[in-house]
């Protein structure tokens, strides 16, 4: 028993030996040169180049002011002459709650004080277990730490060595010379993150388009990155078990069938001569920058001018049925972001706000839209609202059933044995179709006349074709599901366009 | 975690023990090993939650203690929180184990109190406008369950019903209650005996797995490939100086069920009615409006024209320490070669392989669902675990970042998620998807026999991609191949190309 007290006496003056981590002065950051590369799906990645002093052989050497939110297992550190031994990432936080656990056994000071007098005293307690409250052993007696709710300070003699202010990250290194050498530790965290913003202004009546693209960047990381050399990288990097990242913005064009709500209507394959590293692009910062913590950063890249653009309403019907009530078309802006005419730039995934000059020349929001990383080339449309003055209303007008004549075997069976031998059986089935005559109502109650796209859906049924049939506007099979027809409708004017079609159910 | 042993609780249990049976009390382990293993429901992709660790670990450790002679309990203080106490294996006890017990009987304010009932304590009441403090005798009646009720020298009275701050002090530990879960057993020796002994248990709160860093060549078809073993205790128990060793398989577990952390009944204290007139006030909860963002600062992007590019990073530093391989049956076993001290609360990370030149292709590919718009495709890294790859040894699961090695800073592209590999085996793994490259599939008309559509690809890249398509399903078509069960369309599209490719489905 006695040898064992003795280890352990032994122990708890070897653990305090080692020297507490070395703390800067408040407000100084250690970070050395900073690079940050920010992706934008809230997910960065920080090189930070200190300068550090390093003994020869092995030393332990601790980084602080690294982002709080560091993923530690992506840490590299690399220097000359240097190598690694182990990392390691401590994250058992100093709380009142874990200094009082790693007190269980030891002695503490408490301080009484006297409610009426203020009168201090002062007395030593052992902790003996804390589950739910602190058991104290004080004398030969116990209590339960300020269970009367009398004012009683409890004081530490030492801070364990493991408890820590915050997550700490320290690497082990062996190092073949003592001197003082840069080394580079790099880091992915989420909480800094980019999106683009978009300024679209449409001169309707020259059909041009300006278009400004604004990053914004924000950092929630609970760090300041100080005099950091940025670059923005824009493509989808998916992270796999990345709590803190969102997916990439291409949710914008991930709407099932439904063409007109699709922002890229034709892919592009050109590219812009803005720096490229595999699939990604890369905006880089022209001058060095802080990015304080929960700071919102917008910067500008991008400043197209005059690029060919046309208004367009749009007017789906999802399938053969009459609507209630008139609904408004889509209004939709079309553009290119091609070489020839169009922008001239790829577009990393953001929204596009779309202003229009009012009658003052004052420009006016009427309405913005998501859209994924588009490339260079591509055919772009964006929906920014639904139209006041040009509706559409579909209606079934008629709907027959039509018994041809035609039988469609749909089985044969053969039964064998029974008296006769074997006997054949056939099912016959008769096939029905139906045809429907449908009709819209175009309205517009703008005093200048309009094409409306308006596309009819919902006509492929599976295993058998579709046929239209009787149109007033020759329609344009779109896919086998979909048939458009560009009606004009006059100023202030009404148009009904009629159309038969033949389906199998 | 030294300090907390320096004064074993036991000790001031050992004098109130009745009967011959002498406590010692073993406060440390000597030496200790720690095996990791894998958290058998964790996939490769998700990663450790470094607050709920559901992989667990052997732990062994040799103890050196003195026995009396006759019949001793011998408590093991000091081991990991999240212990399985039917897994614990002690060996060295030159007499063997009578039996082995694990008290969970925590002492807690409740515990304490529930305890004493019948026994005489001290009632201690404070006036605080005064500062007088009274100390009387008192006999516990009741229980927590419901409230406390006292005998005194004036009769019967409940605690804290007074409207004075009061509280029990009691003489002693109720006998059976321990500060933490412990695990001790009960021994015979006709003399005293000092031995070594050997405890083996298992322990929940440890996870590990390999994350692989691997820098993708500027021509795209090597990789340099670096992994980490990267393993976490969130354990309250500290291993100093330990053996470790982590496992790669799937050793089976049946009962893989987690204990829930032991209740401790807190001490809630019911009166009889006691409301007052001011007892209706509302709280006001306050509301967080949030920071306003700083919109104010606005720099400018460069552009660059064309690609620009630094010199290649410089290669990973060489590891000073890198866990050996070993196989353990049909296990892969990772060893430390140095004893490291696995922290409570810590993710450590040490060298665990670096391979150099490795063949890979990278492929675009997409998965043929139905019509729809212009989707992105996913990134895939395809390699083969064979030595004339580069590659050709054991690769335990985990996850693997994809740098891009060709800019003036390491770049992320993105990272993925390996399974164990076996040597021989191909490894694919998913590295998010490619915003610039885009497919879309329409559907062109119907047969009797299916559907038949076309698949357009367009590329922005200024080089030759590998592109696949797999089908879902049966389909024909010019070219397909079956690859892993699916029919698949592998194509090469040109740089600033598009594709279109028949089918039918």
């Amino acid at each position: 028993m006695r040898q064992l007290a003795l280890l352990s006496a032994l122990a708890a003056t070897s653990a305090f030996a080692q020297p507490p981590a070395a703390i800067l002065p408040s407000g100084q950051s250690a970070q050395g040169d900073v690079s940050v590369t920010i992706y934008n799906n809230n997910l960065a990645l920080v090189q930070d180049r200190r300068t550090l002093a390093i003994p020869a052989h092995r030393s332990r050497q601790e980084f602080p002011d690294v982002s709080a939110q560091i993923r530690p297992e992506t840490v590299t550190l690399s220097g000359p002459g240097i190598a690694i031994v182990e990392q390691n990432f401590d994250f058992d936080l100093l709380s009142p709650s874990a200094l009082m656990q790693k007190a269980i056994g030891e002695t503490i000071t408490l301080v009484r004080t006297n409610p009426a007098t203020g009168q201090e005293t002062r007395e030593q307690a052992k902790v003996l277990a804390v589950n739910g409250g602190t058991v104290l052993q004080i004398g030969d007696r116990i209590e339960v730490l300020r269970d009367d709710g009398l004012p009683v300070r409890v004081i530490f003699d030492r801070v364990p060595e493991n408890l820590r202010a915050r997550p700490t990250l320290s690497v082990t290194i062996d190092s073949t010379s003592a001197d003082t050498r840069p080394l580079t530790l790099s880091y992915l965290t989420p909480g800094l993150g980019w999106k683009a913003d978009y300024v679209a202004l449409f001169d309707e009546g020259a059909g041009r388009i300006d278009l400004q693209g604004w990053v914004t960047l924000t950092n929630t990381t609970g760090t300041n990155f100080v005099n950091a050399d940025t670059l923005l990288v824009a493509g989808a990097v998916a992270i796999s078990g990345n709590n803190g990242g969102n997916s990439d913005n291409d949710n914008a064009d991930d709407d099932g069938d439904n063409d007109n709500r699709r922002t890229i209507r034709n892919a592009g394959t050109q590219s812009s001569g803005r720096e490229r590293v595999g699939d990604f692009y890369l905006y880089p910062l022209a001058e060095r920058t802080t990015i304080a913590n929960n700071q919102t950063k917008q910067v500008s890249f991008l400043d197209a001018r005059g690029a060919a653009a046309a208004k367009a309403y749009e007017y789906r019907v999802g399938w053969l049925a009459t609507a209630d009530e008139a609904a408004s078309a889509d209004t939709v802006l079309k553009f290119s972001n091609g070489s020839g005419g169009g922008l001239g730039d790829q577009l990393p995934a953001g929204t596009v706000r779309v202003y229009v000059k009012d009658a003052r020349g004052a420009p006016q929001f009427i309405g913005e839209s998501a859209i994924p990383h588009t490339p260079m080339g591509s055919s772009i449309a964006i929906r920014t609202g639904a139209a006041f003055d040009v509706k559409v209303r579909p209606e079934v007008v008629k709907r027959d059933k039509i018994e041809s004549d035609e039988w469609e075997r749909t089985a044969r069976y053969r039964i064998s044995g029974g008296r006769g031998g074997n006997e054949t059986v056939q099912v016959d089935r008769n096939v029905t179709y139906y045809r429907t005559t449908m009709a819209y109502t175009l309205t517009n109650a703008r005093p200048a006349p309009v094409t409306v796209d308006l596309v009819q859906a919902g006509l492929d049924r599976g295993f058998h074709d579709t046929r239209a049939l009787d149109e007033t506007v020759p329609g344009e099979q779109k896919s086998l599901d979909e048939r458009l027809y560009h009606v004009t409708v006059p100023a202030n004017g009404r148009v009904v366009v009629n159309a038969t079609f033949e389906t199998r159910y | 975690m030294a300090w907390r042993r320096a004064f074993a609780v036991a000790l001031a249990l050992a004098g109130t023990a009745a009967g011959a049976q002498r406590i010692v009390t073993s406060s440390a382990p000597d030496k200790v090993a720690v095996t990791i293993y894998r958290d058998p429901s964790r996939s490769a992709e998700r990663k450790m939650d470094l607050s709920w660790l559901n992989g667990y670990a052997l732990i062994s450790e040799t103890r050196h203690v003195r026995l009396p002679a006759g019949e001793s309990a011998l408590r093991f203080e000091g081991v990991a929180g999240g212990i399985l106490p039917q897994s614990a294996i002690v060996a060295g006890l030159p007499n063997g184990v009578v039996e082995k017990n694990l008290d969970a009987e925590l002492l807690s304010p409740g515990n304490l109190l529930d305890r004493s009932i019948g026994r005489r304590v001290h009632l201690r009441r404070t006036w605080t406008k005064s500062g007088r403090t009274v100390e009387e005798d008192a006999v516990i009646r009741s229980g927590l369950d419901g409230a406390v009720v006292l005998q005194t020298a004036q009769g019967y009275e409940a605690l804290r019903c007074t409207g004075l701050n009061e509280t029990i002090v009691y003489d002693r530990v109720p006998e059976g209650l321990s500060a933490k879960p412990t695990l001790s057993v009960r021994t015979r020796s006709p003399a005293p005996v000092e031995a070594d002994v050997t405890l083996s248990y298992l322990s929940w709160d440890f996870d590990w797995q390999a994350d692989y860093v691997a820098t993708l060549s500027p021509s795209e078809d090597r990789l340099d490939l670096f992994a980490w073993v990267t393993l976490a205790n969130s354990d309250e128990t500290s291993f100093v100086h330990a053996d470790t060793q982590t496992i790669a398989g799937h050793p089976n577990r049946s009962d893989y069920e987690r204990p829930y952390p032991e209740f401790t009944r807190p001490l809630q204290l019911r009166c009889w009615p006691s409301d007052t007139t001011a007892a209706a006030i509302d709280a006001i909860e306050a509301e967080d409006i949030g920071f306003l963002p700083d919109r104010n600062i606005r720099d400018s992007l460069r552009r660059l024209p064309g690609v620009a590019m630094a010199a290649p990073p410089p290669p990973p530093p060489p590891p000073g320490m890198q866990a050996q391989q070993e196989n353990l049956g049909d296990l892969k076993l990772y060893r430390i070669p140095e004893p490291v001290t696995v922290a409570a609360n810590s993710q450590k990370q040490v060298a665990m392989l670096h391979r150099a030149g490795v063949k890979v292709r990278l492929v675009y590919r997409s998965d043929v669902a139905g019509a729809g718009g212009w989707l992105p495709v996913s990134r895939v890294l395809r390699m083969r675990n064979r030595a004339a790859d580069g590659l050709g040894l054991p690769l335990p699961g985990g996850t693997i970042m994809l740098f891009a090695g060709d800019a003036g800073r390491p770049l992320l592209l993105g990272s993925g998620a390996l399974e164990d590999k076996a040597v021989g085996e191909e490894a694919e793994v998913t590295i998010g998807s490619a915003s610039g490259i885009r497919t879309r599939m329409v559907v062109i008309g119907r047969t009797p026999r299916g559907v038949s559509g076309a698949l357009i690809v367009t590329s922005d890249r200024d080089r030759p991609i590998f592109y696949e398509a797999r089908f879902a399903g049966r389909a024909a078509g010019k070219g397909l191949i079956r690859r892993d069960g699916r029919l698949v369309w592998a194509t090469t599209v040109p740089a600033h190309g598009r594709i279109l490719y028949r089918f039918t489905l």
